[in-house]
């Protein structure tokens, strides 16, 4: 066993992508591990919303990074085509909600 | 090493049509996908699924699997004879079924049968194929991107913490074969930090290509389930029973915050069970802190003496209380 001198640990400082990350098409790209284009296919289709008005200037904020993964994983696995993610994320959200409706109990 | 029946997992005859068994896996990845199917034990069921079309959709591989016969059954002990799949070639396209960013990080991790038949899946460079993921000579790339699910305490995202956490990380050798190494990280979780939030981690992800700077690792934040508090967002629940006479007459009541603190609260006289009072950024800290409510709920102590029985019968007399006037009949 080697000593342990907790002194010594360098505790790895990150952001948090929702709060403090407004990411680029080339980094969400990197990050959701799926092409520009498909990307750009579901900015068309209102899956993500960035801001900014032309591709090279949009920044994806919020969860972005989670519906891109997301998609990504339901494009991949289900073969699903742009427009049934689409609707599959919204169906997602709405179901989340329901979730949360009942956890709250209201 | 146990037996995989493939056919039984995709609920298919073991004389299944390409198409049928195309329609049963697509059903079943539908149900089980984890991004859909949140219960637990889904993702284990889906990577299961995945496995059994892998080798069930390819051709040479069903071939190869179908001389084992039929008289295996799953979980069975299996060691399969030497050179049992001399003669196959097969398409190296490795496991399609699971595919990286689930569980703690693990990537293309299939069973030990399926490895000790087909060997590991060559893990593909870039996951979906994203990227043109041929490192050539003299190209400078930055390294993947990583992902991992981590779970903290709520404790943690009220008042932050420092923790050290174990992730399981595939290395991929020069060859192309997939090992997964355990790797330890101390990470400094940030105050305020909520359920389904990602913590990106700079330089922390698959080292980068020629003079490309190293990927960024990315951690998925859930909460360890609680057994006293829910949370929605930033806004946390927690359940405080009374006493019959304590709703009634009201009372005062302690309620402990997952900060560690505990909040004196009024309860006032007549309170309803389930009318949830708002304790005002109480919830998850953060720029517009979340709201802590308290949700009231009625618990009647047992009439299991005389004592109590007489306590509830004179309750009986004081009242003249229908609880169900607004039944008919």
């Amino acid at each position: 066993m080697t000593p342990v001198n907790t002194t010594n640990i360098t505790w790895i400082e990150g952001s948090v992508v929702e709060n403090e990350v407004h990411m680029s098409i080339v980094e969400l790209s990197h990050a959701a591990r799926t092409p520009q284009e498909m990307i750009m296919s579901w900015v068309t289709e209102g899956v993500l919303s960035p801001t900014g008005s032309s591709p090279q200037d949009w920044r994806f904020g919020g969860d972005s990074l989670r519906r891109a993964k997301t998609a990504a994983h339901l494009a991949h696995d289900l073969e699903l085509n742009i427009p049934g993610v689409a609707l599959a994320l919204d169906l997602l959200d709405e179901i989340a909600q329901l979730r949360a409706r009942i956890q709250r109990g209201d | 090493m146990k037996f995989k029946d493939y056919y039984e997992t995709l609920g298919v005859a073991r004389k299944a049509s390409e198409a049928e068994i195309k329609a049963a896996y697509r059903k079943l990845a539908r149900k089980y996908h984890p991004d859909v199917n949140k219960e637990a034990g889904a993702e284990e069921q889906f990577k299961q699924i995945g496995e059994a079309y892998a080798v069930l959709k390819d051709t040479e591989k069903r071939a190869a699997y179908d001389r084992f016969g039929e008289n295996w059954k799953n979980g069975q002990d299996f060691t399969p004879p030497p050179n049992w799949n001399e003669g196959f070639e097969y398409a190296d396209d490795g496991y399609g079924g699971a595919h990286p960013g689930y569980g703690g990080g693990f990537e293309g991790d299939q069973s030990e049968f399926f490895e000790s038949l087909f060997g590991r899946g060559k893990h593909r460079q870039g996951g979906r194929g994203g990227h043109s993921g041929n490192p050539r000579q003299g190209m400078n790339f930055k390294g993947q991107d990583h992902h991992a699910k981590i779970l903290i305490d709520l404790t943690d995202a009220y008042n932050g913490a420092k923790r050290t956490i174990s992730l399981h990380m595939p290395t991929q050798d020069a060859s192309g074969h997939v090992t997964t190494q355990e790797r330890k990280l101390d990470v400094s979780i940030p105050k305020g930090i909520k359920a389904g939030q990602n913590l990106r981690l700079a330089g922390q992800g698959g080292p980068g290509v020629g003079e490309g700077p190293a990927g960024d690792l990315y951690l998925e934040i859930d909460f360890h389930p609680n057994p006293i508090y829910r949370v929605d967002g930033k806004d946390v629940f927690i359940d405080i029973p009374l006493a019959p006479w304590e709703a009634a007459l009201g009372t005062t009541v302690n309620v402990p915050t997952p900060a560690g603190t505990t909040l004196e609260l009024k309860i006032p006289a007549g309170t309803v069970a389930g009318r949830k009072m708002r304790l005002k950024g109480k919830g998850i800290p953060s720029a517009e802190a979340g709201d802590l409510y308290v949700v009231p709920t009625i618990a009647l102590p047992p009439a299991d003496t005389d004592t109590h029985k007489e306590a509830y019968q004179t309750f009986e007399k004081a009242f003249d209380f229908n609880p169900r006037t607004h039944l008919k009949g």
